[in-house]
């Protein structure tokens, strides 16, 4: 592929163009669902493309190709360079020219390269056996998938940059149905890892059931206002939306509710939030990121005071300082843009079954719906639904659904009190977090 | 590169190679997507971006399972490559016995969805002017404007469906995106508002008059929210704005219509059809033909017409939305919904522009009738298990109803409630049917649709709000 990519920046140099980085990628991955212990879909996919990108005086322009032919690279710098011919120049944009070696960090396990189609569907089918054997209420899993993936990336720049890796990964994930007297709840589960042993599917689908059983029975609550705990899956949700926040973009921009606050408190002061895209068991760690700056573990909140925010190249230098390694891309076809890696929540833990049986009355959260739609980034306002669990006199009792959860993400992070025993990586933001208990928060029921 | 040049006798071998261990329908689908992206934030135009994809996706049905490969690449070694992936799977197998397919004379609808100006004939710089038209129509809504953000989006997507039914389809779609969203702060107040315009359509779609229409309302909204008040709490009468309002019925209704769910028993419709399921006064529909519809297509991603679906007539359910999966597992025909965000992903049903048909009365009537209430004028999106009809939605303007009027504008609301239950509660639809433009997510595909409605009346509902 390095073939490839200095041929880019060679006919970007005959164009003219001084300032050019090229990021490609290729990569492999398979798909499995499986449904009433049969096959629904398997999927095969190669991907393989490139990006460039094109500094002029400070104006951007990118520009993609799938073509990897001699008429598509041709075309690709073109256009690039006709893109970065409209944009406005901006001081701050540069050639990355990153500092330091890459993350010493091997993301790629060889023994997910000898995986067979066979050995994925029995996964698939395991997650879903465990599922429907986990409980009669089990209706239905709606979705059983395992997947797994394999890639490299390639980056060169005109500065001389020339950096690769390979990753891979794979996971399993249900998404169960449990009905009891015409009332349907949902529950899901993952697990994730780097070799098909990683994975334990009885695991997945156990937990997918429990957590649709455990709300059957549910029913609406008084509005009151009280301590409650958010289970890890929930406390991920959460996290996720505040990290945009915690990205020096939205802050530069105006567009997040931790503008000006750095050294400052915003939270409660057991709370630790870390950034690591170069810790080895995070779903999302990697030797460097989509610009070619090492990997790193960036301090965003510690001692409840705001220590940092997330930066790429760009977002760097308009803040006087180095990249984080968090310019991160999508695919070949889009700009670095400034993302969290892997999340960590740290601080002093309390068994869950302590917070639990020390809290008179209050909810256990385990489902949030709207979390990303109902969340206002910038303002911190939300307001949510969830379902749960009541707990009443130290004890969980009944399920509770169709209630609102209302704040400001301040002020809930503000009056985290506990952080439970129970971390675990939430997929979907490659987020490692305990369950967290938050006082005096608005259940909004009948 | 031309997909439409793909040639016949390549088509037919791969649909052949794709069955030569069984199956009963294979697709070969080949894509050819270009886009562009210009997006203006803090006064400036920043990074512009655009390209061009080009791939080929195989399919293969056999029962209810369904085999998928594609890659990047549309030459006779990357279609080659997908076939024997999936015939691969299909270990074991004997020929099928349709494996000799004669494709039939490619039909296309040039003509359903016109587009006058192509966004590629058109000069990027030209583009540029708009957002900086928009830009500035937004900071001149007033002083409290603190950023404006304004994204003008183009893609034109060729795509050649051939099937071993032998059908084959060439359909080449361009659509236009403008959108404008505001930050406004007043002190520690901060809101924000959001405007878009799209579709099937050329550059004729977007002129500084419409942008600066887009920038205005996008503005209006912000300042209008930063003099509002955080919302109550409990069940009251809700007002429904028409346009935006319909996002409501394609999350908590209309997703539990498309057919996957229903046919896994995961949706609260299934088995209801003749069944009422909403207030006598509700018609809905789903239009994926609507005439340069930002959800439109002349044929679906499996090459089926696009056409009107009767969803729920006079408060019955009537139809289900399929794809050629689906239709054949329900035995249904198939009702052009069948869509693919591109050539990297499985078809799945989707809705096109889904809607609630406007009523008689108008939208001041509806308003006036309402003693006490809450008036969602637009929605800022949701949420909803299709297995329960549960939803939850966040309000992005909302007002009070006081004695039949709108009186203060209310903030962080949230509607929380179930498909079924609205549905039936709806008590008054007014006559001024508009459509928006949104794009839907699911399984993890990006969908442009459109949705609409009149501004109606639910009786009750549930506001979850954090005053």
């Amino acid at each position: 592929m390095f073939t490839v990519v200095d041929a880019v920046l060679e006919l970007a140099a005959a164009r003219g163009a001084r300032d050019v980085e090229v990021y490609a990628e290729s990569a492999t991955s398979r798909r499995v669902k499986v449904f009433q212990q049969e096959v629904e879909q398997l999927t095969a996919a190669q991907r393989r493309g490139l990006g460039v990108r094109v500094f002029r005086d400070g104006a951007v322009g990118y520009a993609y190709t799938s073509d990897l032919a001699d008429a598509g690279l041709d075309d690709v710098v073109r256009r690039a360079i006709d893109h970065a011919a409209v944009s406005d120049p901006d001081e701050f944009a540069a050639l990355p020219a990153p500092a330091g070696e890459p993350a010493d960090v091997h993301p790629f396990d060889e023994r997910l390269t000898v995986a067979t189609d066979t050995q994925r569907i029995s996964i698939a089918l395991a997650v879903e056996a465990a599922a429907l054997a986990a409980d009669p209420r089990v209706k239905t899993v709606e979705d059983t998938i395992y997947a797994d993936g394999d890639g490299e990336v390639f980056i060169a720049s005109s500065s001389g940059l020339r950096r690769s890796y390979r990753s891979n990964q794979c996971y399993a994930f249900a998404y169960v149905l449990a009905e009891q007297d015409g009332q349907v709840e949902t529950g899901h589960s993952y697990v994730l890892g780097r070799a098909l042993e990683d994975l334990d599917p009885d695991a997945c689908g156990r937990e997918a059931a429990a957590r649709a059983c455990r709300l059957l029975g549910a029913r609406k609550c008084p509005s009151m206002k009280v301590p409650v705990v958010l289970d890890p899956f929930v406390a991920a949700a959460f996290f996720g939306v505040l990290s945009s926040a915690l990205t020096a973009d939205a802050v530069q921009k105006g567009r997040s509710l931790f503008a000006g606050r750095e050294g400052q408190r915003v939270a409660g002061e057991l709370l630790e939030l870390d950034d690591d895209g170069a810790r080895p068991d995070g779903p999302d760690c990697a030797p460097f990121d989509g610009e070619g700056t090492p990997c790193q573990r960036t301090p965003l909140i510690g001692g409840g005071v705001l220590q940092g925010l997330l930066y790429d190249t760009y977002t760097g230098r308009k803040a006087g300082r180095a990249s984080t390694g968090n310019g991160l891309r999508g695919s070949y076809a889009g700009l670095p843009g400034v993302h969290p890696t892997n999340l960590i929540v740290g601080g002093p833990v309390t068994p869950l079954a302590d917070i639990i049986s020390g809290t008179d009355k209050g909810v256990l959260v385990t489902n949030a719906v709207g979390v990303h739609s109902g969340a206002n980034p910038i303002s911190g306002e939300f307001s949510v639904g969830i379902s749960g669990i009541l707990i009443e006199g130290g004890e969980l009792t009944t399920p509770v659904r169709e209630v609102t959860l209302a704040g400001d993400m301040l002020g809930m992070l503000g009056s985290i009190r506990a952080l439970g025993d129970d971390a675990r990586w939430v997929p979907g933001g490659s987020i490692l977090t305990p369950s967290l208990v938050i006082d005096g928060m608005a259940v909004g029921g009948t | 590169m031309d997909v439409r040049t793909t040639h016949r006798d390549l088509l037919q071998a791969i649909i052949a190679r794709t069955l030569r261990r069984g199956g009963d329908f294979a697709e070969v689908y080949v894509e050819d997507r270009e886009g562009l992206g210009l997006r203006l934030e803090d006064g400036r135009i920043e990074a512009t971006s655009g390209g061009r994809e080009a791939g080929a996706a195989v399919r293969l049905l056999s029962g209810e399972r369904t085999y998928y490969a594609f890659s990047d690449g549309v030459d006779e070694a990357a279609l080659t490559a997908a076939a024997d992936a999936v015939a691969a799977a299909m270990a074991g197998g004997a020929p099928a016995g349709l494996s000799v397919v004669m494709l039939g004379d490619v039909r296309s609808a040039p003509d359903k969805h016109p587009v006058k100006v192509p966004p590629e004939s058109v000069a990027i710089a030209r583009k540029a002017e708009l957002l900086r038209a928009g830009d500035a129509a937004a900071r001149s809504a007033g002083a409290e404007i603190a950023q404006a953000m304004v994204g003008y989006g183009d893609s034109r997507r060729r795509v050649l469906i051939a099937n071993s039914l032998g059908e084959c389809v060439y359909d080449d779609r361009t659509s236009v995106r403008f959108s404008v969203q505001v930050v406004a702060r007043r002190g520690e107040i901060i809101q924000t508002g959001m405007e878009t315009l799209g579709g099937s359509a050329g550059f004729e779609l977007v002129d500084e008059a419409a942008a600066r229409d887009v920038a205005v309302a996008a503005a209006a909204k912000a300042l209008t929210m930063l003099d509002s008040k955080p919302a109550p709490v409990g069940a009251m009468p809700v007002v429904l704005a028409n346009g935006f309002g319909g996002v409501l019925f394609h999350e908590a209704c209309g997703h539990g219509l498309e057919a996957d769910a229903v046919a896994k028993g995961a949706s609260i419709y299934t088995g209801k059809i003749g069944e009422v399921v909403a207030a006598p006064i509700v018609n809905a529909y789903d239009d994926g033909a609507l005439t340069n519809g930002w959800g439109s297509q002349a044929f679906d991603d499996e090459g089926v017409p696009t056409q009107k679906t009767v969803l729920i007539e006079e408060g019955r359910l009537i139809g289900y939305l399929y794809d050629r999966l689906r239709a054949r597992q329900m035995g249904a025909a198939p009702t052009g919904n069948g869509r693919r965000q591109s050539f990297r992903h499985v078809p799945i049903p989707r809705m096109t522009t889904t809607y609630i048909a406007p009523g008689e009365a108008s939208a001041d009537d509806v308003i006036a009738s309402t003693p006490h209430g809450f008036y969602a004028k637009s929605l800022a999106g949701g949420q909803v298990e299709p297995a329960s009809g549960n939803f939850v939605f966040g309000v992005a303007e909302g007002y009070l109803i006081e004695h039949g009027r709108l009186t203060t504008p209310l903030r962080g609301a949230t509607l929380v409630g179930n498909g079924i239950d609205i549905l039936l509660r709806i008590d008054m639809i007014a006559d001024d049917l508009e459509m928006k433009t949104g794009v839907c997510g699911k399984d993890g595909q990006g969908a442009p649709v459109g949705t609409g409605q009149a501004t109606l009346r639910i009786s009750e509902m549930t506001v979850g709000g954090t005053a």
